[in-house]
């Protein structure tokens, strides 16, 4: 399952110990870079910087990050098509109507507008992957801590990262006792079978609710949680990646001002 | 005369819809005691337990904790269940925390404790258990025998007086049930009161002080283990089998194989009884030497050169620092439980043997030798390894 594996590569991999405000400072402003160009050029960079970055810096399966990408880029694809024989503007390059309330077309315009979509998703969700490959959830929540998001929206996104795992489990096994008994095999049954699942892990869920209630006032439960631990102090290596990260890609940003495709 | 720790006086309890789950049930708990509640699935066992630290209340009867009745206020409630630690059986239910760290944290934390105070609790219980390094590690990451220990380090963050465990050992593998329960013998050593719910009579039967056999919601029988499972009628009504080595003495016995005396709760204790009934009485026996070696004042080339010049000889660890240990210096444990009996009995067939351990634990070592050449005349050598 990809939560399980996401999480497990954040933990192990090789930048695990950067400090994690750095990282976070590295990606949010990666995306901001790219949504702020003007330029196709500058997000696709930045994609290629970070994927280096995750595959040559925390040592992340290729592989792996491979379909992590493709699977989201994908749907970022389909609607870069949408805008581009939707959207107008500029030369008219291709047209066709096949109904007289119906046309499709694609000019200058949309193509450039598709593009430049395409490549700031391309951009982001390499950065987000990068937070996501890189810094473990417990390390996030510590920063969150930091700052200053109240406690207890806190407290319930601890208790909701550790159960989520937990009813994942239950979800697979359940599904998995129902296709052995053949619960899938057509649509109809699909259907029944999902809504019974779906039934049999909402009660799940709420039975470890009241054992986790129960779990917390055998342990004295008075509203607190404790604090997660120790930051790592910012590195002079890593500042300086980070830093000189953001400086060529504003770089980029500025130098290819508006360069279209077409 | 030992200190009661807790105390049931006719206790009763019906659920809300009717069964009636604990039938008029007296007993107590004596401080330093391990004692194992053992009855089938469905007994009441879990009900009892949840009593204990005032998670259920008895509809009629008396709790007492400490000589104190137990009291159903918000304070008085919080101060007993700092001062009984309960773990459940599902490990998976009772962790709160993303991390091992913040769960163990998590009653330390509650209780009001200082952040260094915290820190220092939770390095002790992590170092008990044997998960120190563990701190920063996601539970769902871990095994089950590793998150059945965070859930005891939980526990013991708070520094209980009585620790109460239900079903300790479900959904353990063998070997890690006998850590779990060689754990439960060290927190024991340290002081702790242990109270166990389990099912499995081989494991209580060589562990507990006292065993509390339940059926249906009343007690069966209340006695030390041998005697506890040693009526195989009363045992089978309670849905129970009688131990191995209890029943083998028993048919023994009955064939007039060995002298009645002392039933065996180990397997020391049969091969010692049956040496003696077969003893001919010819040239003295020759015993093998057991080595202690307290592994935190040895030194890494000091151990290895000792183990160089004793090739071949059997490995032990006690306790999970001295497991810990001999994992770093990468050397293959022979015995992991029981295993100053194990030693012993290496002993007994001519063959030496070394245990590593730490601190109090060598003394627990030359307690059992002694013991056990009072109770048998076995004059075993026991040698401390010399630290250089």
């Amino acid at each position: 399952m990809y939560e399980e594996i996401l999480e497990d590569i954040a933990q192990k991999n090789g930048l695990r110990e950067v400090n994690p405000y750095l990282k976070l400072a590295g990606a949010l402003g990666a995306i901001f870079l790219c949504l702020s160009s003007e330029s196709f050029i500058a997000p696709l960079a930045i994609a290629l910087l970070l994927s280096t970055g995750i595959l040559l810096l925390a040592r992340v399966d290729p592989r792996t990050y491979g379909e992590l990408f493709l699977a989201p880029f994908s749907f970022a694809l389909m609607g870069a098509l949408v805008i581009i024989l939707l959207s107008g503007g500029g030369e008219l390059l291709w047209s066709w109507s096949p109904l007289p309330w119906l046309s499709f077309s694609i000019t200058r315009g949309s193509i450039n507008e598709g593009i430049l979509v395409l490549s700031r998703v391309a951009g982001g969700m390499s950065a987000l992957i990068f937070i996501a490959l890189t810094t473990p959830m417990t390390d996030l929540f510590l920063v969150m801590r930091q700052c200053r998001i109240p406690e207890p929206v806190l407290d319930l996104a601890m208790m909701i990262y550790r159960t989520i795992f937990m009813i994942m489990d239950q979800f697979v096994q359940a599904y998995q006792a129902q296709r052995m008994r053949l619960g899938y095999t057509s649509f109809r049954e699909s259907v029944r079978s999902l809504s019974m699942l779906c039934g049999a892990v909402f009660i799940g869920s709420w039975d470890a609710g009241e054992d986790l209630i129960r779990a917390m006032d055998a342990r004295c439960y008075a509203g607190k949680f404790a604090v997660a631990g120790e930051i790592r102090p910012v590195g002079m290596k890593s500042l300086l990646t980070v830093a000189s990260f953001l400086l060529v890609s504003s770089a980029i940003v500025l130098s290819t001002g508006n360069i279209t495709i077409i | 005369m030992t200190h009661i720790i807790l105390e049931a006086r006719d206790v009763r309890y019906r659920y809300p819809h009717g069964m009636e789950a604990i039938r008029g049930i007296s007993f107590h708990v004596r401080r330093g005691e391990k004692v194992a509640l053992v009855g089938p699935n469905g007994a009441g066992k879990s009900t009892l337990l949840l009593m204990f630290n005032g998670m259920l209340r008895p509809d009629s009867g008396l709790l007492l904790f400490d000589n104190q009745p137990i009291r159903y206020d918000g304070g008085s409630l919080r101060e007993l269940r700092r001062r009984v630690g309960f773990v459940f059986q599902n490990p998976d239910r009772q962790i709160i925390a993303p991390t091992v760290y913040q769960d163990v944290a998590f009653g330390p934390t509650n209780l009001g404790l200082p952040e260094e105070k915290v820190q220092v609790a939770v390095e002790a219980a992590l170092r008990n258990v044997g998960l120190t390094g563990f701190e920063r590690r996601p539970p769902h990451q871990l095994s089950s025998g590793e998150k059945k220990r965070v859930a005891i380090a939980g526990v013991l963050a708070m520094d209980p007086d009585l620790l109460v465990l239900d079903e300790p050992t479900s959904n353990l593998d063998p070997a890690g049930s006998e850590d779990i329960m060689e754990l439960l013998e060290e927190l024991k050593e340290n002081g702790k009161t242990v109270f166990i719910s389990t099912h499995d009579v081989e494991l209580a039967y060589p562990w507990a002080d006292r065993v509390i056999l339940l059926r249906g919601g009343e007690i069966l029988q209340e006695d030390s283990p041998e005697v506890a499972f040693a009526d195989a009628n009363l045992v089978r009504k309670a849905r129970l089998s009688v131990p191995v080595l209890l029943d083998l003495h028993q048919e023994l016995e009955r064939r007039g194989l060995l002298l009645p005396g002392k039933r065996p709760r180990t397997v020391l204790d049969m091969i010692n009884t049956i040496e003696r009934a077969t003893w001919k009485g010819a040239s003295g026996p020759f015993y093998g030497t057991i080595h202690v070696c307290n592994v935190d004042g040895t030194g890494r080339e000091a151990l290895s050169r000792w183990l160089s010049g004793h090739g071949g000889i059997s490995l032990g660890a006690m306790g999970t620092r001295a497991k810990q240990r001999a994992a770093e210096e990468g050397l293959t444990l022979d015995f992991s439980y029981g295993v100053i009996d194990k030693c012993i009995l290496k002993a007994l067939n001519g063959r030496s043997s070394l245990i590593l351990t730490v601190g109090g634990m060598v003394q627990q070592v030359e307690r059992r030798v002694s013991d056990f050449k009072e109770e048998s005349g076995a004059e075993i050598p026991l040698r401390e390894v010399e630290r250089t």
